[in-house]
């Protein structure tokens, strides 16, 4: 049994909506616990002054699987300059835009970060991408598995299959590849590609299964939905990157229709048409609509100025937008009927328009949605930019005049007429934690992290109070994961093996035989390994925790 | 959906299996473990592998000295013994890594401890492939899509057949596929008779000079250029893969000359084209022995691919200087690690470094005889290991990259995997410190 007791710390806790209150915290055995003030602990720490949150948790980030890995093979560049840690607890690990899985782990750690999310795994990648997060050290993970996409799903709709049907299938397939929820990628898109269709609307024909995006997330929201899986249908909606693709991102939120949805990357899909150059924010519209839809939430996959990778799923966009890649290669592939691949390097300049514009529309976004229980803080890492950016996007959304001095330094058209510049909201420590910790957590349906409460993981980054918000939130003066101190100024203190978050919905398990005929029929594994068991989801993870997340609506039924 | 299936589960006659034994990973045929041999594949390269196995598992002993039938030690010894020359060597190369993921992940540990560079056996092959996605990027495919798309296929310069057997049976059409399929071999032999061309119609083109040049050639026409004499089957095959729906150009990176990594990029060039009005995409036959996944688990721990060292300064990577035979002739390395746990034919190169041998059981009594040493320079130390798929369960990464496929083994193997032994020696290299370090 170990103890420890964080004295003096200014709590910032805005799932129990508690705001800075000065407090003690304690821990017994990896959880929060109450102490009497006189019981003496095995660890005692003065955070007097200190900001305390739980860790910081991120609902959308690229750390691990198939493109993930092709990316950092695609660049060595952005590996080759590295040097070693001089730190014993550290391998060798590289990389800024893709770092090696090590590095990912002890990167976000330092940063107070115990928690990443995967979002978008292939079915057929699936051991991958487990095996890369297992590889992540200190961080707990899990990944959204990628649906809407293959041709099993796609002939399921055009057949007119039963509802029932086809959520037995989804259940199935978040079982089989051990997912924590689902995310749906350009909807129908990502096959019509391999059609050699190259656009897809929301009310467009996919070219040869004549099912329309609309019914796809229609369908899987709703799947999502009654199978009880905390976290909503996750949405990278049609037309990403497109100027005017505000109307698409629309209809898809309409689609929902008042089912729960969370719209991801929301910034690559907040384009209007207007101007002399046809390229405009429409973040105020899209803004004004998810503060009058409570089922949506979004993160805002945030631009940062650089060099970067983009690897998404989206080989039919991705392939379109190949020729603007700096430098210029890439990578894409057609994958096992059931996903697709895009990498494509990325050069962010602030003296680029239509970059700039990308920039503003983000924190625009940030600023222009009332709730931040629906907004979470993402770059979209690495496709908007590295999650080491974070403190620095944290200081531009706390910070009106370091935000005005960083747009003046972009193109002129978008320095002088973004409306960015009228908005004076500054987010508030609290509002940064809902948007880090409280809201990614009460989205996955993670009850007993991203906050502070008796019972609750000792999950907890503490910040050295500091005007400077972006130095506060580079680097904690302590992180500790499940109790134990793993990252002290910056400096790793401890690696432990981190755990995989998932859920078992139930389905009815007569659809497998239709699957493995389907199977046997179109694919090229066998279907024995199309489930990956439990036990071999613990040698993936490299043996780390288990953490099957309690469904939705099943708690409250009789066993 | 029409029941055209094989029952799912183990057939009566012997037992589903994976093979490890090429990166097809081929999940769907079954196994006699009584001899063992595969029943419903006549693939010559599993049947040539599996010869190498009983129907028990193989008695073997760890061997510490320079020749042939070194001196018998037990397993205690040979860890003592390898972690000697691991812990003498001021630069080990790690070369071979014919192993699974679990194999990698401890050997990049072990690596860690004591600054080694990673190569694979099949290094060469694989830097065509990677420096050509390195520079330029790759469209690629997977055997699904094949199965499922490919209206035409173009083998480039090989049959894949010959060296991945089950390939044509692994990617034949779907039963219900609309569209028939041309498999057109350029520069490369339509061997009948092989499984999974049935109801394909297939064709021999001959080469227009070298593959290089051919691959020039079907990039300036694809592109509208003009260039001197076409032949006339080359210009129609141009217009034939301008037609199709879904070429797929399928090429083997170890049958390429020294310049592969352009040919490779040629390739490519032709895929960009071709997806500019239809699509089309490439698959790469390569990463034999466990070579695809070595380079996956070392790019996703470190950043950076195969022939990567980590040194003190950081890490380093060098596609050509950091080979394996130049590292040797060079006399950058003093020791070597050699990995090789798929079979015994995979012998390390010649050297007279110390070294240490993590192989299949039969692998001992290959490696060369040495001029009268034991211990220090010219020790060698062999220790026998497992076989992901036959003696361990495992995980390897199939041809197509992202697919992982799970191997489970056919007996209980009293021998230790790579990652345990790495592990081991991992643990010994940290005991070493850590007296080091007290008697300061
Ligand atoms: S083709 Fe390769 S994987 Fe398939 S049985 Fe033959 S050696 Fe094994
Ligand atoms: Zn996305
Ligand atoms: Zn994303």
């Amino acid at each position: 049994m170990s103890t420890l007791r964080l004295r003096g710390g200014r709590i910032v806790d805005p799932a129990n909506g508690i705001d800075g209150d000065l407090g003690d915290l304690c821990v017994r055995d990896g959880r929060i616990v109450e102490l009497p003030a006189a019981e003496a602990v095995d660890h005692e720490y003065d955070v007097s002054g200190m900001v305390v949150m739980a860790g910081g948790i991120d609902l959308h980030s690229h750390i691990g699987g198939g493109k993930v890995n092709l990316a950092r093979m695609l660049l060595p560049e952005d590996h080759r300059i590295n040097r070693r840690s001089d730190n014993p607890l550290e391998l060798a690990s590289a990389g800024c835009c893709t770092p090696g899985t090590l590095a990912t782990g002890y990167r976000y750690a330092e940063m107070g970060y115990t928690a990443a999310f995967e979002p978008a795994m292939a079915v057929s990648n699936a051991r991958h991408a487990h095996l890369e997060m297992g590889d992540t050290p200190i961080l707990d993970h899990g990944a959204y598995v990628m649906l809407g996409n293959e041709e099993v799903f796609l002939r399921m709709l055009a057949e007119g299959q039963d509802v029932e049907r086809v959520r037995d299938y989804v259940g199935w397939a978040i079982n089989a590849t051990r997912a924590m929820g689902v995310k749906v990628v350009n909807p129908g898109g990502i096959s019509a590609f391999k059609f050699n269709q190259r656009k897809l609307d929301v009310d467009q024909d996919h070219v040869h299964w004549r099912i329309t995006p609309r019914q796809v997330v229609q369908t899987l929201a709703r799947a999502v939905h009654e199978l009880g899986v905390p976290h909503p249908l996750h949405i990278h909606a049609s037309n990403l990157g497109v100027p005017g693709n505000v109307d698409s991102t629309l209809a898809t939120m309409d689609a929902l229709e008042g089912l729960p949805g969370h719209l991801t990357h929301l910034q690559f899909h907040s384009y209007g048409t207007e101007g002399s150059r046809k390229f405009s924010s429409a973040a105020r519209r899209l803004a004004e609509e998810v503060n009058a839809r409570p089922n949506i939430s979004i993160d805002v996959g945030q631009i940062i100025f650089g060099q970067t990778v983009t690897a998404s799923g989206d080989t039919m966009r991705q392939h379109a937008n190949a020729d603007l890649g700096s430098p210029r290669k890439w990578i894409g592939a057609d994958i096992e009927c059931d996903a697709g691949c895009g990498v494509v390097p990325f050069r962010y300049r602030e003296q680029s328009y239509v970059n700039a514009l990308q920039w503003a529309i983000g924190l625009e976004l940030f600023l222009l949605v009332d709730d931040p229980w629906r907004v979470v803080l993402t770059t979209d890492h690495p496709n908007g930019g590295p999650f080491t950016s974070y403190p620095h996007l944290i200081r531009l959304l706390m910070d009106k005049s370091f935000r005005d001095e960083q747009l003046a330094k972009l193109h002129p058209e978008v320095a002088a007429n973004a409306e960015l510049r009228e908005i004076r909201r500054e987010l508030s420590l609290y509002e940064i934690a809902i948007m880090t910790r409280a809201a990614p957590a009460r989205l996955l349906g993670l009850t007993d992290r991203g906050q502070l409460g008796v019972g609750a993981a000792a999950d907890i980054a503490v910040y050295r109070e500091d005007a400077d918000r972006e130095a506060m939130f580079t680097t904690p003066e302590y992180v500790f994961k499940d109790g134990a101190l793993v990252a002290r100024r910056g400096r790793i203190e401890a690696t432990p093996v981190g755990g995989t978050h998932y859920v078992e919905p139930e389905f009815d398990r007569g659809i497998e035989r239709s699957l493995a005929r389907y199977s046997e029929a179109h694919l090229a594994l066998s279907y024995r390994h199309a489930t990956i068991s439990r036990d071999e989801l613990c040698s993936c993870a490299n043996g780390g925790a288990l953490l099957p997340c309690r469904l939705h609506g099943r708690a409250e039924r009789p066993a | 959906m029409t029941a055209t299936l094989a029952p799912v589960g183990p057939a009566a006659s012997g037992q589903t299996w994976t093979c490890p034994f090429c990166p097809l990973l081929c999940d769907g045929y079954t196994l006699d473990a009584s001899r063992p041999a595969l029943v419903d594949s006549a693939c010559p390269t599993a049947a040539a592998a599996l010869a190498h196995f009983g129907a028990a598992p193989l008695a073997a002993t760890a061997l510490v000295g320079g020749r042939v039938g070194g001196q018998v030690v037990d397993a205690e010894q040979a860890l003592a013994a390898a972690a000697d020359i691991l812990a003498a060597s001021r630069q080990p190369l790690f070369a071979g890594l014919a192993t699974d993921v679990a194999g990698m992940r401890a050997l990049y540990r072990l690596a860690n401890d004591c600054g080694a560079i990673l190569d694979h056996v099949r290094g060469d092959a694989l830097m065509h492939s990677t420096r050509a996605l390195q520079d330029r990027g790759v469209f690629y495919t997977t055997l699904a899509e094949i199965r499922n798309r490919a209206d035409l296929v173009l083998c480039l310069g090989t049959n894949p057949a010959a060296h991945y057997p089950e390939f044509f049976r692994r990617c034949a059409p779907a039963a219900d596929a609309v569209q028939g399929r041309e498999i057109v071999f350029l520069g490369a032999r339509a061997a009948a008779g092989v499984a999974g061309l049935e109801g394909c119609s297939t064709e021999e083109i001959p080469l227009a000079g070298d593959l290089f040049d051919t691959v020039a050639l079907l990039g300036a026409r694809l592109a509208g250029r003009r260039v001197g004499e076409v032949p006339p089957v080359l210009e129609a095959l141009v217009t034939r893969m301008q037609a199709a729906r879904y070429t797929v150009i399928v090429w083997e990176s170890a049958s390429l000359p020294a310049h592969g990594a352009l040919i490779a990029e040629g390739i490519q060039r032709l895929v960009n084209t071709l997806n500019r009005s239809t699509r089309a995409a490439a698959f790469c036959c390569g990463g034999g022995d466990g070579g695809y996944t070595a380079n996956q688990v070392l790019t996703w721990l470190s950043g950076l691919p195969l022939r990567s060292g980590v040194h003190a300064r950081g890490l380093v990577h060098e596609p050509l200087r950091y080979a394996t035979d130049r590292l040797l002739a060079d006399g950058a390395v003093d020791a070597l690690l050699w990995v090789s746990s798929f079979g015994p034919e995979l012998v390390p190169p010649a050297t007279a470094l110390p070294r240490v041998v993590l192989g299949h059981p039969g692998l001992g009594a290959r490696l060369a005889p040495r001029e009268g040493q034991d211990g220090g320079q010219g020790a060698t130390v062999f220790i026998p290991v497992s076989t992901p798929g036959i003696g361990a369960a495992g995980h390897l990464f199939r041809a197509d990259g992202g697919v992982v496929v799970p191997l489970a083994p056919i007996h209980d193997d009293p021998l230790p995997t790579v990652a345990e032994v790495a592990a081991a020696l991992c643990a010994r290299l940290a005991r070493r410190r850590a007296i080091a370090g007290g008697a300061q």
